[in-house]
């Protein structure tokens, strides 16, 4: 009959599942240098989209080779979804054997067991490592990475829209910040800033401003703190900016890449890194000429807007079989010829203080500078890594109060979810 | 139900009796054994395939749902057994029910505006001269071929906030208040545009299958409905409708059962947001389990997700397993 029929093309459609899978894997030996170095071995280095330029990775891997007579290879990976593609991959029969890990996102890593133990090498490289930038990198007293870069936001600004408004000075207030943002509203047809409702980081950043923390401890686990006045203080400064801009509320800072709106030449300014400002470069050149960088203006002239102090770490996973070439490679990528050559390509902040001079000539990070000594990241804790994984309920708590909820009303909405991340089972 | 049994012959009908003739017919008449072992050596490719892409998987799945698997579990390879937790955890927690009923509510929705618009497509190209059945043919094909992902990211652009032509055409046609409207930002307009472009999607299968059906019905029917003073309405009802009507069981089925797992277009369009507010139940299977690396819950979820679909096609598989008897 037909009934054969359907039950054929049904029982075809019932070919469907949803399926997770698991892997199982030993792990080996490590193996040691023998007298011919390391030749015929390639060592895997991850990092992430637009951390280090393409010759710097070139000129590295060919002194590398020439140290070491072993290859290296790097793989370049995008932030969104790193932490559940770092997760497997460590899993892994062969992980990547060295690789570049958030500095927020640090200390979950170090409490799974597959960061390898570098308190030999922080001892034998690492005694002038910048305390501030090597924080993120200890666990229970253990060095589980080690301090690569920070970077914090800066005001890219379009220099043409700003002298078409007659604005002859940078501002250095918040209140003047507004001011110039609201003349240029007024006298020009440009966007003044380009400031959707989720850049989080900045948000991050007021947050250090107000003195505010993100979580408290209750007891001996971390809830949300949304609810803080202080919290509910940098949301208000966000929100008040966040209405001079046509950006979308429910969108973060990189859908679409803001510096790629910006380069089309009809934004006064955004919050972004300095490598955003290249981006703006890469998408329309002609936009160069009028590009210009300065630090967030904060409440008053000589204390500048707090900041997210972002940035990376370099790892060992400890499943690597190549314990020893992957130090060797630490030892050089961190060495103060590579961290200096760094800090002046990409303007960000290196890992020893004796290295900044390198940031001198780079607009960029001269105007992220001043801003740097009182940044500060999101709460080094495990329980944290969770926290950022879609869909962030701090984006939620932003969009919310973009929306027109008053900031407690928002706080109460997520903290559900914020706190049920925070107490996630390990 | 009885009135199918009554139905007279037509094409499907032939590939019954190949297939019976596979089963019943050589085993009668062959004596040697592997003249009788042969069908299920024939069977024996696509039953290896199923277990192994998806009988192990289902295992696996199921294993992993009674433990707890999370990021430190997962790198150092620890199987922490916690029995009935996570569903535990997940059958008395207020988000789950939450997700359920959204779910059968979308899969409704989505299914009967298929099934609305796909069966009037159907009768339509059954009617349609040649030249035009063929034009529109071609267009549903395309939709029905277009991959999944690349139709949802053209529906992005569509749709975007500043720059998409939806926005801008209803803009340029006096409704200036979309001229910047997000259609991600509220619970009801991504679902909006999600089932719009489920349906776009979903449409070619049914009214192609629903045309293939139509021209299987005899035609002296018709005739003899005609003479029999039946007018267009009542020829419909008592000779178009019965022949369609096991096509339309099955196109239904399978439409709730490809709708309930529409991962992608969801997944891709929002992300289950804004607000986790549109996530259905393989997303927020996903969320939980690999989003928020905590493994053990979303395979429980995914075995929940599971027994929820069977639930909801229990009845079809009723017929399908009642007819099997009727078979033997």
């Amino acid at each position: 009959m037909k009934r054969k029929l359907i039950a054929a093309i049904g029982i075809a459609g019932m070919m469907v599942s949803i399926a997770a899978c698991g892997g199982d894997s030993d792990d080996g030996g490590d193996k040691k240098a023998g007298a011919d170095g390391y030749a015929g071995e390639t060592l895997t280095v991850w990092v992430m989209d637009g951390s280090s330029p393409d010759d710097w990775q070139a000129d590295l891997a060919k002194e590398f080779e020439a140290k070491t007579k072993a290859k290296v290879k790097f793989e370049i990976q995008k932030w969104n979804g790193i932490q559940q593609k770092l997760t497997t991959a460590l899993s892994e029969e062969n992980p990547p054997d060295v690789f570049e890990i958030g500095n927020t996102q640090t200390p979950a890593y170090a409490k799974t067991g597959g960061l390898a133990d570098l308190s030999d090498l922080k001892s034998e490289i690492g005694t002038d490592w910048s305390e501030s930038l090597n924080k993120s990198a200890v666990f229970d007293g253990k060095q589980y990475a080690a301090p690569w870069f920070v970077v914090n936001r800066v005001v890219v600004y379009n220099k043409k829209i700003w002298a078409d408004a007659g604005i002859k000075e940078l501002p250095k207030t918040r209140d003047e910040f507004y001011n110039d943002l609201k003349t240029i509203g007024e006298k020009t047809d440009a966007e003044p800033i380009y400031l959707p409702g989720q850049n989080w980081y900045h948000f991050v950043g007021l947050v250090i401003g107000e003195g505010g923390e993100l979580v408290k401890k209750d007891g001996d686990k971390y809830v949300s703190n949304l609810a803080d006045p202080k919290v509910a203080a940098a949301t208000e400064t966000y929100k008040k900016f966040q209405a001079l801009s046509k950006a979308p509320k429910d969108k973060d800072e990189a859908t679409p890449q803001q510096g790629e709106i910006f380069s089309k030449g009809k934004v006064g300014s955004f919050i972004g890194m300095g490598w955003e400002g290249a981006t703006a470069i890469a998408t329309n050149p002609a936009i160069e000429k009028d590009l210009g960088y300065f630090t967030i203006p904060g409440p008053t002239a000589d204390k500048p807007e707090g900041v997210f102090l972002g940035g990376s770490n370099l790892a060992v996973a400890a499943g690597s079989k190549k314990q020893d070439l992957a130090k060797e490679f630490l030892k050089l990528a961190l060495s103060d010829k590579y961290e200096g050559a760094l800090a002046k390509a990409n303007g960000v902040i290196p890992n020893k203080e004796a290295l900044q001079s390198n940031l001198k000539g780079n607009a960029a990070a001269e105007a992220a500078a001043p801003a740097s000594g009182t940044g500060d990241t999101t709460p080094l804790i495990p329980e944290w890594a969770a926290v950022e994984n879609d869909p962030n309920p701090i984006k939620t708590y932003l969009t919310a109060v973009m929306k027109g909820k008053s900031p407690a009303e928002a706080a109460k909405q997520v903290e559900g979810e914020f706190n049920k991340r925070l107490a996630q089972q390990q | 139900m009885t009135v199918q049994t009554e139905r007279p012959p037509s094409g499907p009908s032939d590939v019954r009796k190949a297939d019976g003739g596979g089963t019943g017919g050589p085993r009668a008449r062959a004596a040697s054994r592997a003249g009788a072992l042969a069908p299920y050596l024939l069977l024996l490719p696509a039953a290896a395939a199923t277990v192994l892409l998806l009988g192990w998987p289902l295992v696996k799945d199921g294993l992993l749902s009674f433990q707890n698997l999370n990021m430190a579990q997962l790198i150092q390879h620890v199987t922490e057994w916690t029995g009935f937790d996570n569903y535990k955890e997940v059958l008395t927690g207020e988000d789950f029910w939450r997700v359920t009923l959204r779910s059968i509510i979308f899969t409704a929705v989505n299914v009967v505006l298929t099934m609305l618009v796909g069966g009037l497509i159907g009768l339509l190209l059954a009617r349609l001269g040649r030249a035009m059945r063929f034009v529109l043919m071609i267009g549903l094909v395309l939709a029905w071929a277009m991959p999944v992902v690349a139709a949802t990211t053209v529906y992005q652009w569509l749709f975007a906030e500043r720059f998409g032509v939806v926005n801008w055409v209803l803009d340029k046609l006096g409704w200036h208040s979309m001229a910047d409207f997000s259609w991600t930002g509220s619970q009801f307009s991504t679902f909006f545009v999600v089932t719009v472009l489920i349906v776009w999607m979903s449409v070619p299968f049914v009214a192609i299958n629903l045309y293939a059906a139509t021209t299987t019905i005899p035609g002296e029917l018709y005739e003899a409905a005609a003479l029999d003073g039946a007018g267009v309405w009542r020829s419909f009802t008592s000779v178009t409708l019965p022949f369609l009507r096991p096509f339309l069981y099955a196109t239904t089925f399978l439409e709730i059962i490809w709708i309930f797992k529409a991962f992608v277009q969801v997944y891709t369009f929002n992300g289950g947001g804004p607000d986790r507010l549109t996530e259905i139940l393989p997303v927020y299977a996903y969320i939980e389990g690999v989003g928020n690396q905590h493994y053990g819950m979303g395979a429980a979820i995914a075995v929940l997700t599971i027994l929820i679909l069977l639930g909801l096609t229990a009845y079809y598989l009723r017929i399908v397993l009642k007819q099997e008897e009727d078979e033997l």
